[in-house]
């Protein structure tokens, strides 16, 4: 009996000891709510991929810190001097999670899986790949693609086993996910979580990577949409990082002996897009009242408690392409908000709204359901209110607003993207792309024009930034949007629980930040 | 001298009145006490309170609860007790209109159901059967979905969502007292179905329908609430108490009252009028009658 004892005892003992440390190389997380209710992980064909994408799947470029271009799976590269060929050379020894050896022949499989999708933008620029040896494949080129490297290095240039894609069909991304990333997908529930396990073969990995598999085993990325929910997950140690710390709850979390906050430059930008094919706003001059009449100031100040930037342009201010005249930047303004409002012949009425024949400048604002655009919209609402137009505020569900985008039936809304590249200007304005995502629903020749321009007309990196800055001047100055704020990236995590590198030699926290990334012991 | 009389008479009948007798006791005094604040609070907010609910003063946001803002100001610079009080009306008035509106329905439907009986009946139950077979929150989610969130879409919610339970207690009533000697007596008379139906019935069956009206008066406003947290309910800037929680709730760590003071208004209402609504019920004497649904 008290040998059985004895070993009851023992066997608890290891077991827990077993358990603990399964448990503790398991990281839960919450991803950033933009993120919240992608359907697949499938970053071919869908327009929307969260932050496990970049886990799952490597690339052939990656970007630093300084967003200066590092390899990632391929090793060198080599633009011709005409710009009519690149050469990538890609790292040996590189597999995808089902064993299959990564190629140069992959490389041109995975290319030709682009035509006819959301995503084949990113190679229109591109003739053919070619293999030149087993690691080394050649890009032809239709014409000078200055933005290429960048478009390799997005996370919708993310390589999955062309095999297992054409296997899977149009389920790829849902059940299954092959890459050669530093985790294997385990489990995806749409809207609920991810699980990912560490790929124990990974040996490489993008710039400063260490060459080495990822330190924890099993990674959960949940989605959690309302940010005071997530935020109370992590204080009562049911997550340990947040992705997404709301401004409101810095001081919050700063404040907790066991939490810390690490800041990161921004990359998203919030802004107020104007169906201009919808009256009141297919009168420019309304569109320029409602876009003055946006407090940027007040809304960082006040809103965002001082964290982040005024936005005064599309594009994020650390690109060069956001550096556009001041004439064409849009901030706030009551005066020139109002006199545009009057010449569009909206008369100020006794109740604060205005009017013109008889009818009332009542337009409908949508926005999303969780408490970040919903708080914003206020104030946005607001803000119109004080130059006289009333905006009643509509609410659709965050996962389910972009299928409403695309009845067309909206005239204002409230929303964000997050993007770090110029080439953004024409996916939320060219006219090949209506309803959504150009939900503004700019259709003009000019812009056109100056689109192509800048998208396929430039042969170097100068040329490009010139032509996209008048792009973005010229959009400006047809006002469909109003720009309002640019975050900062706030992630909060259990300082007691987890090691952050010391170093985050990324621009975001994703593939090298998850590498790095340890449990305490 | 008959004008004495005549109030006498008047001051007679409404002590005479159930309402009276239950708001007579302590546990009716108190409840009917706090409903009659909160529905003075409503009708008299703009003179109540020197603030506008709509008016933001983003420099003045998260106050605490002080001598100028009682209940503190939320997140937007707006005083917490204005928009409670204007809430109120927002809270109360859909809640009350709605179950109003589900209560001439469903005693018109549910007296006539429980009078003619026969396949009328049975398609009346159909219908109420397959509403009641649902929770209360999912037909107003669904109804709110279709006809998209306001204070409209809250009010046809709730009106539905509360037609069965009326349709099914009425009919109950009638067809308990449709057997009854005055209306053999008034049939045998020669009298009309609508004469018995409106003069008969419905007056005999009208005590314990409207006590569950009142009693549903706050169940509606719970599920008013509800749909206001959830961003489907009036909307902004239109204060309502649901929807104030809604944004509290992410706030509860930077402005706690925010939350706490609408969260308070809708437990202590909800309660005074199932307090207020059991006097009743003693009083009256129907709980058996009630349960027949």
């Amino acid at each position: 009996m008290k040998y059985n004892l004895s070993t009851l005892l023992a066997t608890t003992a290891i077991g827990s000891c077993l358990a603990l440390s399964a448990f503790a190389q398991e990281v839960t997380v919450v991803m950033a709510p933009n993120e919240v209710g992608a359907t697949s992980y499938n970053p071919v064909a869908s327009s929307m991929q969260p932050v496990g994408t970049y886990l799952i799947y490597d690339r052939l470029i990656a970007k630093d810190e300084n967003l200066a271009y590092v390899p990632q799976l391929a090793e060198s590269w080599v633009e011709a001097d005409d710009g009519m060929a690149w050469t990538f050379t890609l790292k040996p020894g590189v597999t995808f999670h089902n064993g299959t050896p990564f190629a140069a022949q992959t490389v041109v499989d995975w290319l030709a899986l682009y035509p006819g999708t959301e995503n084949a933008y990113l190679f229109d620029a591109v003739e053919r790949a070619e293999v030149v040896s087993e690691l080394e494949v050649r890009f032809v080129m239709k014409r000078p693609d200055p933005n290429l490297l960048y478009n390799l290095s997005t996370v919708f240039a993310s390589i999955p086993d062309p095999a297992a894609y054409a296997e899977a069909g149009e389920d790829y991304g849902v059940f299954d996910a092959v890459g050669t990333g530093p985790f294997r997908l385990e489990s995806f529930e749409i809207g609920q979580q991810t699980v990912l396990v560490r790929n124990d073969d990974y040996a490489w990995g993008p710039g400063a990577a260490t060459g080495k598999p990822a330190k924890i085993e099993r990674l959960t990325l949940r989605e959690i949409a309302e940010s005071s929910t997530a935020f109370l997950e992590l204080k009562t140690g049911g997550v340990d990082m947040l992705l997404n710390v709301p401004t409101d709850f810095v001081g919050e979390v700063e404040g907790a002996s066991d939490l810390s906050v690490l800041q990161l430059a921004g990359q998203d930008l919030v802004y107020m897009p104007m169906n201009v094919t919808q009256a009141p706003f297919d009168d420019i001059k309304v569109r320029e009242g409602v876009a003055f009449a946006i407090n940027q100031q007040e809304i960082l100040d006040a809103v965002f408690g001082g964290m982040g930037k005024a936005a005064d342009g599309f594009l994020i201010s650390s690109l060069p392409e956001s550096k556009i005249a001041d004439e064409f930047r849009i901030s706030y303004n009551p005066e020139r908000a109002n006199k545009a409002l009057e010449d569009a012949g909206w008369v100020m009425g006794t109740d604060g709204v205005r009017t013109k024949d008889g009818a009332r400048l009542s337009v409908k604002l949508w926005t999303q359901s969780d408490s970040f655009f919903r708080r914003l919209s206020e104030v946005v609402q607001a803000q119109m209110k004080a130059v006289g137009v009333e905006a009643e505020l509509v609410t659709f569900d965050s996962a389910a607003i972009r299928d409403q985008y695309k009845t067309g039936a909206h005239q204002v809304a409230v929303r964000s993207y997050l993007w770090d590249n110029a080439d953004i200007l024409e996916w939320f304005f060219s006219a090949t792309r209506p309803f959504y995502p150009n939900v503004s629903m700019l259709d003009d020749p000019k812009a056109e024009t100056l689109k192509d321009a800048a998208m396929t007309g430039a042969k170097n990196s100068a040329e490009r930034e010139a032509a996209f800055v008048a792009y973005h001047e010229y959009i400006n100055s047809q006002f469909p949007y109003a720009p309002i704020y640019e975050p900062v990236q706030i992630i909060g995590y259990n300082a007691e629980r987890l090691v952050m590198p010391e170093v985050l030699h990324a621009p975001r926290f994703n593939t090298l930040g998850f590498l790095e990334l340890d449990v305490k012991e | 001298m008959s004008g004495t009389v005549h109030k006498t008479g008047i001051l007679a009948t409404i002590r005479r009145s159930v309402a009276w007798r239950a708001l007579a006791t302590i546990k009716g005094g108190v409840a009917g006490g706090f409903l009659l604040l909160v529905v003075l609070g409503a009708i008299f907010a703009p003179v109540l309170t020197p603030y506008d609910y709509d008016i933001q003063a983003l420099t003045n946001a998260f106050q605490p609860p002080s001598l100028a803002h009682p209940m503190g100001t939320d997140e937007f610079g707006r005083d917490v007790l204005t928009r409670i009080l204007y809430g109120a009306r927002t809270s109360l008035s859909v809640s009350v209109v709605a179950i109003s509106i589900s209560l001439v329905f469903g005693m018109t439907l549910g007296a006539a159901a429980g009078y003619f009986g026969g396949r009328f009946d049975r398609m009346v139950m159909v219908v109420v059967d397959l509403t009641w077979s649902f929770p209360e929150i999912l037909v107003a989610l669904m109804l709110v979905a279709i006809i998209g969130p306001g204070v409209t879409g809250t009010l046809v919610a709730i009106c539905v969502a509360y037609l069965a339970q009326f349709t099914r207690l009425t009919r109950s009533q009638v067809m308990a007292l449709k057997t009854e000697t005055y209306v053999e007596a008034a049939r045998g008379l020669g009298a009309s179905h609508a004469f018995i139906l409106f003069r008969h019935l419905l007056p005999n069956c009208l005590g314990p329908v409207l006590v569950a009206g009142m009693l549903a008066t706050g169940d509606a406003i719970i599920l008013e609430a509800t749909l206001g947290f959830f961003g489907l309910g009036a909307q902004p800037p239109t204060p309502s108490w649901g929807g104030m929680m809604s944004s509290g709730s992410g706030l509860l760590f930077k402005g706690p009252w925010i939350i706490l003071f609408p969260g308070l208004c809708i437990a202590l209402t909800v309660v005074a009028i199932n307090l207020f609504g059991d006097v009743l019920l003693a009083k009256l004497d129907i709980r058996d009658r009630l349960r027949v649904v």
